[in-house]
């Protein structure tokens, strides 16, 4: 019952050793989230489904959390830590604590470049015993265009224009690599590469729904329902969109 | 004369060599963690209605196959308003039920009519439960906290031995995850279903699902507590409940382990 | 206190020549300067009271307890210094958690008030520490029954069926002697505790004081530490009052 939880050695040498039972402290919890930057928007989606094996544990675990901040509800960040979901929990957590604190020391806003900055030591500061997360942080820098970062588990970051991240990304990337980076698409009439620019807000919407709802067919850790925040100089925005439940 | 007495008595240096002090002087060797549970309690499962929640976990301590102990109560009163279903290592449980006694002592103290409600043990437990991951020495159990919000809605949630944790109308533990949760999934899937699930309903589905539990978890006992939290703020224990019809005819057909000859 | 004066109350745990030891004696009377507290041990619990002087309109009311819970089934009442108070709960809180962490039941009462006697006695023995300024009445409900405990500040701790401490402890303890002591019931003995504490209280030191009264009763509360309920409070304030005033009334007539 609790089998999943054990390492073992594939083959022991000699059949009279003793089996060597190690606990194994990461799990998987499946979701897939995915974010998007406009010129004048930022986008984290998310599915809500939670997974332990073959099994659905909930079909509705909101996954994108929202970093309130100084500055008005345009400076709002939001954040995703996807894959193993008690230490996105607990980097989620800390991180609203640490981001918290950072206004009441500075009484300024936390900016979107500074709290991944952040977000890697937070990290890099478990290196040796990973947050088992692929992490984006999504919101508006000073001028009001959107920025997106993505993280690998140890901390190592890049802003993007988009990425995808946990059990669907390899589904996603190349779709969105395709879609809103205009890889490999060619200017019909010149034959040029075509050149990235930013999508306006209701396109990016579409796309998402569509990635998602593609995606929820091929991949079974994926489904129940689709969470977007949208963050925009109005605020942020939270629409939900049902997926499917197989 | 040797004058040290703990040099008396003892097999001659000059014969049996120097005295291992290192040997008597050894601490408790390297520290012991749980790496496998011991005694065990299979499945709890719970379910959301229209009036509160319900839960059920039977009375078996399981030693490996064995089947130890038949009178384990595995389903906790946490304060008048609150049940906390433990599954797992029952030695890691006995350690969370001092940890919630303590915990409601220390809320006693002020004695100003503020009573912890089932979110807040949920997250206690869940903080104790990943503290404990994080430190690689787990708590062997999974564990379901059910009782009320602070609305008065009802509240359901599971964390386990990694600190995994997450909310849902119905959930079960163990074998409960492929046995139960698709029997109570027929009636309760989406939060807003168990509107429409009365107490009586839920009572059956989760009579069945033990039934069920009992007839494919070779862990499993006939014999099990259900709990229900109710919104009114009414805890029922039902204790020493037994599997009612019950058919293993089937089983005479089986051959080829067991007593049967032919 | 003939003795004040001749250098032996200078440190902690130095014997005069007649053998006191006068900083736990000074502590004594920081006890009798407070407000009163009794305990009363009745057929099937114990019951707690106490005289909160109110030195400031602008406390707030209910604030500040004297009477504190150290485990479930244990409460505690002092006079003396609040803060000692304090710091004293808090130790028979430890006490009482470890307790319960190695032997899963809870403190016994006679166990606890031993453990925080020891605490209060070590407290007479250096001259880097002070004597606690409180009397403790410590008092509850374990399996072998209630009990009722007075911890002073020498460390002597002692069972009564009735205990008082504080200013007003003569006048109370010659009205606990009058009680049925131990057959009272907890809820007699709750009306009983706020005419003691209304008879003990000196209306010419103190204006203004709350009543605080809780207790510990199998029957009454499960055996557990609580205030009392509300209506039972202010009924056996409105008791005490009548009674306070009657006899007023006698001393004018007596006057006349």
């Amino acid at each position: 019952m609790y089998a999943e939880h054990f390492s073992e050695p594939a083959t022991s040498h000699v059949a009279s050793a003793p089996i060597e039972h190690q606990f194994y402290p990461y799990a998987s919890n499946g979701g897939t989230i995915l974010a998007i930057a406009g010129a004048d928007y930022a986008l984290l989606a998310g599915d809500t489904r939670h997974i332990t094996g073959y099994s659905i544990n909930t079909r509705f675990r909101p996954s994108i959390h929202t970093l309130e901040n100084l500055g008005g509800p345009e400076r709002a960040i939001v954040v995703a830590a996807n894959g193993f979901s008690a230490d996105g929990d607990a980097l989620v957590r800390r991180l609203a604590q640490r981001a918290e604190w950072y206004t009441y020391n500075h009484n300024k806003p936390l900016s979107v470049s500074a709290c991944a900055r952040l977000v890697q030591t937070m990290l890099y500061g478990k290196r040796t015993f990973p947050y088992y997360v692929h992490t984006i942080v999504a919101g508006l820098d000073e001028s009001g265009r959107g920025e997106v970062y993505s993280f690998d588990p140890v901390g190592s970051y890049e802003r993007e224009q988009c990425r995808a991240g946990g059990s669907a990304a390899s589904l996603l990337m190349p779709f969105l690599d395709n879609q809103v980076n205009k890889k490999n698409q060619y200017d019909a009439a010149t034959g040029l590469p075509q050149v990235a620019t930013d999508l306006p807000l209701e396109e990016t919407l579409k796309l998402v729904k569509d990635a998602f709802s593609s995606v929820t067919e091929r991949h079974i850790h994926v489904g129940d329902y689709l969470e977007i925040k949208i963050v925009t100089k109005e605020g942020v925005k939270v629409e939900y969109f049902p997926l499917k439940r197989d | 004369m040797d004058h040290m007495p703990e040099n008396w008595g003892r097999p001659r240096n000059d014969v049996y060599g120097e005295y291992q002090s290192a040997i008597h002087n050894a601490g408790q060797g390297p520290q012991s963690r749980t790496q496998t549970p011991s005694i065990t309690g299979t499945s709890v499962i719970a379910m959301k209605f229209d009036n509160g929640v319900m839960l059920a976990a039977d009375n078996l301590g399981s030693y490996g196959s064995l089947a130890r102990f038949t009178d384990q109560e595995r389903l906790i009163k946490v304060g008048n308003e609150t049940v906390v279903g433990i599954s797992g290592d029952a030695s890691d449980q006995q350690y969370i039920e001092l940890l919630l006694e303590r915990l409601l002592i220390e809320d006693n103290y002020p004695q100003d009519g503020h009573h912890l409600r089932a979110p807040h043990i949920y997250e206690y437990l869940s903080r104790v439960m990943y503290n404990r991951r994080s430190k690689i020495d787990p708590l062997w159990n999974a564990i379901l906290v059910a009782g009320k919000n602070d609305d008065g809605s009802p509240f359901l949630g599971y964390v386990d031995l990694l600190g995994v944790t997450y909310s849902s109308p119905s959930i079960a533990t163990g074998y409960g995850a492929y046995l139960a949760i698709p029997l109570m999934r027929k009636i309760v899937s989406e939060e807003a279903d168990a509107k429409n699930v009365s107490e009586e309903q839920a009572r059956k589905v989760i009579d069945e699902c033990m039934k069920v539990l009992f007839y494919r978890d070779a862990r499993s006992l006939d014999k099990y507590t259900v709990a229900t939290v109710t919104l009114d703020g009414e805890v029922k224990m039902d204790k020493n409940v037994r599997c009612q019809n019950m058919n293993w005819r089937f089983a005479e057909g089986i051959r080829g382990y067991g007593t049967q000859k032919q | 206190m003939t003795s004040i004066g001749t250098g032996y109350d200078l440190s902690n745990s130095v014997f005069s020549p007649d053998g006191r030891n006068f900083q736990v004696e000074y502590a004594s009377k920081a006890v009798e300067a407070d407000g009163t507290a009794i305990g009363i041990r009745c057929a099937d619990g114990v019951v707690f009271a106490v005289e909160k002087i109110v030195s400031s309109k602008l406390l707030v009311p209910g604030a500040n307890k004297k009477i504190q819970t150290i485990d479930r089934h244990v409460g505690v009442a002092y006079s003396g210094l609040t803060p000692d108070g304090r710091h004293l709960v808090d130790r028979g809180r430890s006490e009482s958690y470890s307790w319960r962490g190695t032997y899963k039941v809870p403190i016994s009462v006679p166990t606890l008030a031993d453990r925080l006697s020891g605490y209060v006695q070590a407290y007479t023995c250096y001259s880097s520490v002070r004597p606690f300024g409180v009397s403790v009445i410590v008092g509850g409900v374990d399996d072998s029954g209630p009990h009722l405990y007075t911890i002073e500040p020498s460390g002597a701790f002692w069972g009564y069926m009735g205990a008082a401490t504080g200013k007003g402890r003569q006048a109370a303890k010659s009205e606990l002697e009058k009680l049925d002591l131990p057959n009272i019931s907890a809820r007699d003995a709750v009306k009983a505790a706020a005419k003691i504490i209304y008879v003990a209280h000196d209306d010419s030191k103190d204006k203004d004081f709350e009543l605080e009264i809780s207790w510990v009763s199998t029957s009454e509360t499960g055996g557990l530490h609580q205030f009392v309920p509300k209506e039972l409070l202010e009924e056996a304030e409105r008791l005490a009052k009548a009674d306070d005033d009657d006899e007023d009334d006698d001393d004018e007539m007596d006057e006349d």
